[in-house]
Parts: structure tokens; C-alpha cells; sequence
């Protein structure tokens, strides 16, 4: 589908008549958000589809209060329409509501930004990408234990022109790619997956269609299969208190749910007390809580080239920013906004504020959150280790309300014998809390395996908004885990 | 609410007397009012109307999907041109989607207009009285508060036009007091019939109390799950077991066992989207009216729900069950129901001599081993020890590792009464459930810190 032309002349007149109206603060984002998604299964494609989506989110902050509202419908009246329904929600909200809502102060900017591509994948012809897609596909076929073999792409590209009461002008254009595979294997009752190059759809980055050429979909689709085949005859692991390796695939879902979520301020006010929960990172202990042991830094960067948390500016208006999270096992910032920063006294937004579509105002989200390398190769982490596992590419996941009692699966693990990987382990489950885990982590993986990878489906808020959010890392290993066979 | 004349209106533009062999569109439209509080006061309120419309064109055996999500003509136009060059450029396929043929279908009756036309203000004086009832017990409150509407419609090209609308409502309350906190939720399609009072009353239960919360050790406990917990763990069986995507792949645990005793005979799973009930959805996104379909019968294994793509592959007929053109994961029930019991809730508390009561679940995962039904997740507000019939200390977050399949061959009750679970602010569908009282469910973690 063409480009559609910005309606700036609309979005700007919008913003000119809410300062008109009273409002203390207004913002109106407009998106126009295209996805291609293309599936095989079983040699054959299965789904080519494209969805196009395009309109206007107003929000508004009135004395002390916000509303929001939007429409798809890009004419004066329509809009009008949203900016009053916002208005009007932020005054019945004032019935309640009796505190003031400040908000740290962010330098309006006029500014545009365009992630970095080679190869816009929506100028790649169809055939091309299915051909390539068709042939991965074909890689995972061959044994009858091989039940489904899915392989797919996806691509994403994203303008938005956002403008604010405060003179913000921010236009952006960002463009995700991603691809990989899945096959389930059976052999009697026992069922197996793999994926590659990760599960959940996380090779997703922020580029062109040059990204999917680099993952070698081919070579490891024929490497996923016969790992599947090989987890039908493998042992589950033995259960008990031992060392874990995990790969960066396991990584970056542990940091997702047991460092990005609890960093989140908006969870640690208990803004997501209905839905998601609480934090036990709360305000009271930021800079003095041990997180996790010295060799533990993790940072939310959004200005990391690749990473689908990248952009230019938040859904504020906020630069893109590199926030310490974690530095040297300690607890040193939040994820945050213009509002929550306000509200425990930091001097500005973390510039997390960002919305799934335009028809939702925006909420604190991860940008990319990363465990920084340490120095460490595999083999280095390995040596030493009498008895333990490597784990690697997240199944399930598990955590509670306040994101300390943590489980998780893989698809794949192998076993640690005197510090050499040995035979494949089927059904690997660990367990822990969240502080005492990363408290136990006795090394990270140096950054030539460091690795970036995307989750395209993090869930919040009401109504559930999906982020594409970006978590990056090398190998990590911890000392003292509870492992247990899932069964 | 856009309306069956112009949301039909539309897709039947697009579907008459088509250049290509065949067309079918669906228009899913929604409306959200939503309120969010905690603490002192409103944080975030929104309207959000939205309107997804996807065109399914099929020409010389080839599929081509695209998507928009406005109404106006030409970009529905630009819609029907982007799928039609999908189609072009896709392989031919040895099954086609085999769309419903002529019908009218409209269904309204679960539209309430006294729903949408709650103002903002009468929504947030709601709210107001139920903070300062919960100040005036000494505890906090948060939560949220949505009223809004669904629509559903499909036309094709073989002269099929169906229309659904609903209105629904929903609160959750979270409150909180010392070191204990108490859930509630409710749903209803008239916001007149949703009982904040009685919603805040319940969640007050489960948290005004002097003794702080027990720590307990590990281990099997026999529990009664309340409806809502039912639903978190019954609820990921649509995902693993009741597609026939699911059997297909053999990873569901009805895959070769058609007919085998799997579960309690007292148990019986299926889904309804008819039921009066439920939050009523009479057919499914290719237009395919929906069947009743039971998955475990008295306890023994039946069939899964199908669409177009997969009954052809099954040589069965759709049930109904189809998702959004373009979603992969196969045929999905979205009204799941268990069959009501004999017992009450407060018979099976009282029959109880050692257990746990379990208002819901938090952050079920149901990946673990989907031939087994193996799940973890864990407890939340409101869980109480049982102790020789009475309810005696609330109790802090477990984490159970848990074969559902096994968990229903050890049921001790099922109740009478059921109550209809939704979350309309994220999930499609409702699903209608008694409590349970089932023996040895297995606690693995707890939570410290």
C-alpha cells in the first residue's frame, strides 16, 4: 500500500485549538502502521497477510487529570470530536481525582528520526521473500516424527508525527524485521519443539529485510529439526540444586520478567494493580537494594541500533535515552515517564512512554533491556562447573505479581559434566526468586556472544496494549538453582 | 456503536458482484471506555473506538488477506486491491477456506443501550462512592471500570451478510489493607446489573483481617478453586487441547485418545457461544454459525472445534470457530463452560477438612507439557487456609506445578452455581464456570523476598 502523506496541517491546527481550549498539557499522535506477515507450514504457505492501520490519539491533562481519545477518521470534525471526548473525560475524572499530576519538564523539540535500514522489506518482492520462506520451510520436513513445521516473516514499518502543547514536533519513521522456525516432533506421547533462531517470534530487530538475510533460516531450520529429533530420545534433567548456563535466548526472558517489569514505575506506584501487579522494586528502595550480584549490569537503552525498543523519541516527546537499571548488582533506576518521574522526584522522564497503536495513549514500556557482557567465553563459564546445564530458548513462563517467584522452561538443554557440555536434556524447568537468582550469578558471557533480541507481544495495561520490546545479552551463568524435569 | 447498516454496508460493497472468484470480509468493531484508579485517585481514562476490517480475496486458488482499520471507501478499496496482488503472487493451495453460502443473520438482542449511555460523570461518581466506602473501612483501592460495545460482521461473495452487537461492562477491585489484599471481578453486558457494591464487599472480604498472612509449607493441598481460578487454568485449554490445530500437531492430550476416561465422569468441558448466558457470539469470523461442541463428555474424550481450513483437513464440517483471516493458530473456542455440579460453595468450604481457598491464579502458563495439561502459576489476593470446614488464616502467594488432566480425575465437587468470567478490556470471548473442589494439587514454590 503507498505511503500516506502526514495530515500535519490537521494535527497542528488540533493542538493550537486545545491550548485555545484550557488544557495544561496536550498531545496528539498520529500513526500509520503497516504489517506484512508471511507463514509456511508444511512446505507450503499458509497465510500472506497485510494489514494497514492509520489515525489519531489526543491526549490531554486538565487540571490534574488525564483523557484520551482517538479516531481513524483523519477529517476537522472527527477530531474535534476525539479532543472534546478527551476533554470531557478528564473533567469527570476531576469529580475524583483532587491532587495535582506534575510533569518533569522535557525540552520540546522539533526533530525527525528514521531508524536505520538497507532494504525497506516492503520494496522486497513477494515471491523473493516467499521463496526463501518455502525453502527454510522445506528444511524442517523430512522424518515422520515431524508433526508441523512453521516457518514465518514479519514486517513492520511505523510513521508517526507527534505534537504537543508545549511545542514538541517529532516525526519518526521505524521499520522492524524478523523471521524464523518451528517444529514439533512425536513419537508416541512424547511431543517436542524447537525453534530457530528463537522462540516467541524474538528475531525481530529494528532494520530491513537485510536482517532476515543474515539469519540463515535454511542452515538453522535443518539444525532446529534435528534437535528436535534428538530431545525424543534425550533424558529430562535430574532434579535438585545445581549450575545453570543460560543462553542468551533464556537471558533475555529472564530479564524481561524479573528485571524489565518490576522497573517499570508505573507498576511500582501500583498503576497496574488490576491487571499485571505490583513491583517489589518500590521507590523506597531504589539506589540502596542489592538486585543482584556485582557482575550484574542491565540498562534500558533505547537508543541501541537494532533494538525494536529503539526510537528517537518516546511517546512524550522524551529523547531517546541509556538508563542504568541495575549497575553492579544494585538497584539504581526505573523505566519512567514525564508523570511517574514527577512523582518520586527525578529531575526528568527515563523517556519510556510509548503506545501500541494510535488508538491507545501511551504507557511506561521497556525500551531495550539489556544485561551488559561482562568478559567471560562459554568455555570459561563452563570450566569449573562439576555438574550443572545449559539452558536455552524459553517454552514457558512464569512469575508472580510482584516478580519474585519466577519458573520458566526451554525447548532445549544440554547437560555439564566436568566442565564440557555432554549429552541433550529434555523438559528442563528452574525455578528461584528474583533477587536471590541474580545474586547467584557467578559470571557473564563476554560481548562477542552478545546478542539482541525482540519480543514482540509484552502485555499491559486496559485495554492490553502488545510492545515490541528489546532485550539483548550474552551467556549467563548462576550457582544453586533449583532444576527439575517438567513433567 | 457503528451499526449493522453501515458496517455491513461496507463489507457488501466490497463483496457484490465481484471481479475476483470470491471475496469475504469481516469487520470487528469496538468500543472502550475505560477508567483506571488506584490509590488517590483516576490515573488513566480512555475512549477507544476502533474498527479492524480484513479481506479474504480467493482467485484461481490462491489466498490473498489485507487488513485496515477504517471504513471509508477508498482505503477499503485500496484493501480489496492490496489482497487481490497477495493472491496474485501466492502459490495455488490444495485447501480452500469454504465459506458459508447465502444467509442474513442479526443478532442484537444482547445489545443493552442503557450500557453506552452511561455518562463519564455517572461512571466516576461510581467510583467516587466506592473509594470513600473503602476509606471508611480503612483500606485502599484499585482497580478499573470499562463500559463499551462489540460488533461483528461478515458478508462474502456467495451471498452471506451476519451482524452481531453486544454491550458489556466490567469492574475490577483490588483492595488493600495492612498486608493483605482482596480481588473481585464481575461482568455483565447491562452495566445496571453489574453490582459494584457486592464486587467491593467481596474483595473486602478477603482483606479486612487482623492476622497477617501464613507461609505454608509445600506440597499437595486439596483445594476449591472459585470461577475465576476454574477459568485461568481451564482457559489455556483452548490453546493447547481443543484446536483441532492442536490435535492435528498431537500435542494436544485429546490426540488419539477419542473416547478414553480422561477425567472425573462428573466433568463435562465444552463450549457454547449461543448460550444466553454467555457473552453471546452466534457465529465466527468466516461467518460459520456456531455449534455447541463438547470436548470432555462425563469424563471422556471428544472432539475438537474446527474451521473451514481444518475440517476440510479432518473431513469434518466447521463448528464455528474460526479467528480473524490471517491469525495461524487454527480454530480456538472462545465461550468454554463446566457443566454445573450438585454442591455449593460454601458446602464444599465446609466439607473440607484441610485445604486452600482460591479465589484466581496469576500468570498461568500452560506451555510446560501440553500433553499433559501440565501448568504452573500462582495464588494472588484472598487465599485462605482451610481448616476442619472454616476459612481460618489467609495465606501468602504459592506457586503450583500442576497436571490439569490429573487435577480432574480428583475432583471432590463441582458447585451448582457458575459465574461468567471475562476480561473484556483484553481478551476475545467469556467462559461460564462452577467452582471446583479437587484433591492434591501440588504447590512447588512460594513467594519471598
Amino acid at each position: 500500500m503507498p505511503n500516506r502523506p502526514l495530515p500535519r496541517h490537521l494535527i497542528t491546527q488540533l493542538v493550537r485549538d486545545l491550548a485555545r481550549r484550557g488544557v495544561d498539557y496536550a498531545d496528539v499522535r498520529y500513526e500509520h502502521v503497516e504489517h506484512e506477515n508471511l507463514v509456511a507450514e508444511q512446505g507450503r504457505v499458509a497465510s500472506i497477510s497485510r494489514h494497514d492501520s492509520a489515525g489519531v490519539g489526543v491526549r490531554v491533562l486538565l487540571k490534574g487529570s488525564w483523557g484520551f481519545a482517538s479516531t481513524s477518521l483523519l477529517d476537522r470534525a472527527s477530531l474535534a470530536k476525539a479532543a472534546s471526548q478527551a476533554i470531557g473525560l478528564a473533567k469527570a475524572s476531576n469529580l475524583l481525582n483532587r491532587a495535582p499530576r506534575p510533569l518533569a519538564h522535557v525540552v520540546p523539540r522539533r526533530a525527525t528520526h528514521t531508524s536505520r535500514y538497507s532494504i525497506d522489506p516492503f520494496d522486497v518482492p513477494l515471491a523473493k521473500k516467499l521463496d526463501y520462506l518455502l525453502w527454510a520451510n522445506t528444511e524442517l520436513l523430512g522424518p515422520d516424527a515431524v508433526k508441523r513445521a512453521t516457518s514465518h516473516m514479519d514486517f513492520h514499518k511505523r510513521r508517526k508525527l507527534l505534537c504537543s502543547t508545549d511545542g514538541a514536533d517529532i516525526e519518526q519513521l521505524l521499520i522492524e524485521s524478523g523471521a524464523g522456525c518451528e517444529v514439533v516432533v512425536q513419537q508416541g506421547d512424547e511431543v517436542q519443539v524447537r525453534s530457530f533462531p528463537n522462540s516467541h517470534h524474538g528475531a525481530l530487530a529494528q532494520a530491513g529485510y537485510e536482517y532476515v538475510k543474515q539469519l540463515d533460516l535454511v542452515g538453522g531450520a535443518k539444525t532446529a529439526q534435528q534437535e528436535a529429533l534428538a530431545l525424543l530420545r534425550a533424558k529430562p534433567p535430574k532434579a535438585g540444586d545445581t549450575t545453570l548456563i543460560l543462553a542468551p535466548t533464556q537471558v533475555v526472558m529472564q530479564l524481561h520478567e524479573s528485571c524489565g517489569h518490576p522497573t517499570e514505575l508505573d507498576r511500582a506506584l501500583g498503576q497496574e494493580l488490576s491487571y499485571a501487579g505490583g513491583s517489589f522494586l518500590t521507590p523506597d528502595r531504589l539506589g540502596t537494594f542489592q538486585y543482584g550480584s556485582p557482575a550484574v549490569n542491565i540498562v534500558a537503552d533505547a537508543t541501541i541500533h537494532g533494538g525494536v525498543g529503539s526510537f528517537g523519541f518516546d511517546d512524550e516527546g522524551v529523547p531517546a535515552q541509556r538508563v542504568d537499571l541495575v549497575r553492579q548488582g544494585r538497584f539504581v533506576g526505573y523505566l519512567s515517564s514525564r508523570e511517574s518521574a514527577a512523582r518520586i522526584h527525578q529531575p526528568a522522564s527515563g523517556g519510556a512512554m510509548r503506545a501500541e497503536s494510535w488508538s491507545v495513549p501511551p504507557l511506561i514500556r521497556m525500551t531495550n533491556v539489556n544485561l551488559e557482557p561482562g568478559e567471560a567465553s562459554l568455555s570459561q563459564l563452563l570450566s569449573g562447573v562439576k555438574h550443572g546445564y545449559l539452558l536455552s530458548t524459553n517454552k514457558s513462563w512464569s512469575i508472580d505479581d510482584r516478580r519474585l517467584n519466577f519458573q520458566f522452561t526451554t525447548e532445549i538443554a544440554w547437560e555439564i559434566e566436568h566442565g564440557a557440555l555432554g549429552a541433550v536434556v529434555k523438559n528442563p524447568l528452574y525455578t528461584g526468586i528474583t533477587p536471590a537468582f541474580w545474586g547467584r550469578c557467578t559470571g557473564v558471557g563476554r560481548p562477542e556472544d552478545w546478542q539482541l533480541w525482540g519480543i514482540p507481544n509484552c502485555a499491559k495495561g486496559e485495554p492490553m496494549q502488545l510492545m515490541h520490546v528489546g532485550h539483548g545479552a550474552s551467556y549467563a551463568r548462576f550457582d544453586g538453582v533449583m532444576v527439575a524435569p517438567a513433567k | 456503536m457503528i451499526g449493522a447498516a453501515q458496517l455491513l454496508g461496507a463489507l457488501l460493497k466490497l463483496t457484490a458482484r465481484p471481479r475476483l472468484e470470491a471475496i469475504s470480509a469481516c469487520a470487528q468493531a469496538r468500543t472502550r471506555r475505560v477508567f483506571r484508579f488506584a490509590y488517590e485517585g483516576i490515573h488513566q481514562d480512555l475512549i477507544q473506538e476502533s474498527v479492524s476490517i480484513t479481506v479474504t480475496v480467493l482467485h484461481r486458488r490462491r489466498i490473498g488477506i489485507a487488513g485496515t482499520d477504517t471504513l471509508d471507501l477508498p482505503s477499503l478499496r485500496r484493501c480489496v486491491q492490496a489482497a487481490a496482488g497477495i493472491a496474485e503472487h501466492s502459490p495455488t493451495q490444495d485447501q480452500l477456506p469454504e465459506w458459508p453460502r447465502r444467509g442474513r443473520v442479526k443478532m442484537t438482542a444482547d445489545y443493552q443501550p442503557a450500557t453506552m449511555r452511561l455518562s463519564a460523570a455517572a461512571c466516576v461518581t461510581s467510583l467516587k462512592r466506592l473509594f470513600q466506602l473503602c476509606k471508611g473501612a480503612g483500606a485502599d483501592l484499585a482497580g478499573s471500570f470499562l463500559t463499551g460495545d462489540d460488533e461483528l460482521a461478515v458478508a462474502n461473495s456467495a451471498g452471506l451478510s451476519a451482524y452481531s452487537a453486544l454491550t458489556v461492562s466490567g469492574a475490577k477491585l483490588v483492595t488493600m489493607y495492612g498486608k493483605l489484599s482482596g480481588y473481585a471481578s464481575g461482568v455483565h453486558r447491562d452495566v445496571r446489573r453489574l453490582d459494584l457494591d457486592s464486587l467491593l464487599t467481596r474483595s473486602l472480604g478477603q482483606s479486612l483481617h487482623r492476622t497477617d498472612p501464613v507461609t505454608l509449607p509445600l506440597g499437595p493441598y486439596d483445594v476449591i478453586l472459585e470461577p475465576e481460578a476454574v477459568a485461568d487454568l481451564v482457559g489455556w485449554l483452548s490453546f493447547t487441547a481443543f484446536g483441532a490445530k492442536s490435535v492435528q500437531e498431537r500435542s494436544s492430550f485429546l490426540a488419539g485418545r477419542a473416547d478414553e476416561p480422561l477425567m472425573d465422569p462428573r466433568v463435562t468441558i465444552y463450549d457454547d457461544g449461543n448460550d444466553p448466558e454467555a457473552l453471546r457470539m452466534p457465529f465466527d469470523f468466516e461467518g460459520v454459525p456456531k455449534q455447541r461442541v463438547v470436548f470432555i463428555d462425563r469424563g471422556r474424550a471428544k472432539g475438537p472445534v474446527y474451521d473451514s481450513i481444518y475440517g476440510a483437513r479432518f473431513g469434518q464440517a466447521s463448528t464455528g470457530h474460526a479467528m480473524p483471516p490471517g491469525d495461524t493458530e487454527g480454530p480456538i473456542p472462545l465461550h468454554l463452560a463446566i457443566a454445573p455440579g450438585q454442591q455449593t460453595l460454601a458446602g464444599m468450604i465446609k466439607s473440607c477438612r484441610r485445604g486452600l481457598l482460591i479465589p484466581r491464579f496469576h500468570y498461568v502458563n500452560g506451555l510446560l507439557n501440553p500433553r499433559e495439561a501440565l501448568m504452573t502459576g500462582l495464588t494472588r489476593e484472598g487465599v485462605f487456609l482451610i481448616e476442619r470446614g472454616k476459612l481460618t488464616r489467609p495465606v501468602t502467594t504459592m506457586r503450583f506445578t500442576q497436571s490439569l488432566l490429573s487435577a480432574l480425575r480428583r475432583v471432590l465437587g463441582i458447585s451448582r452455581e457458575r459465574r461468567l468470567i471475562a476480561d473484556p478490556s483484553q481478551d476475545l470471548g467469556c467462559s461460564l464456570m462452577p467452582a471446583l473442589h479437587l484433591a492434591h494439587f501440588e504447590f512447588t514454590g512460594r513467594q519471598e523476598s
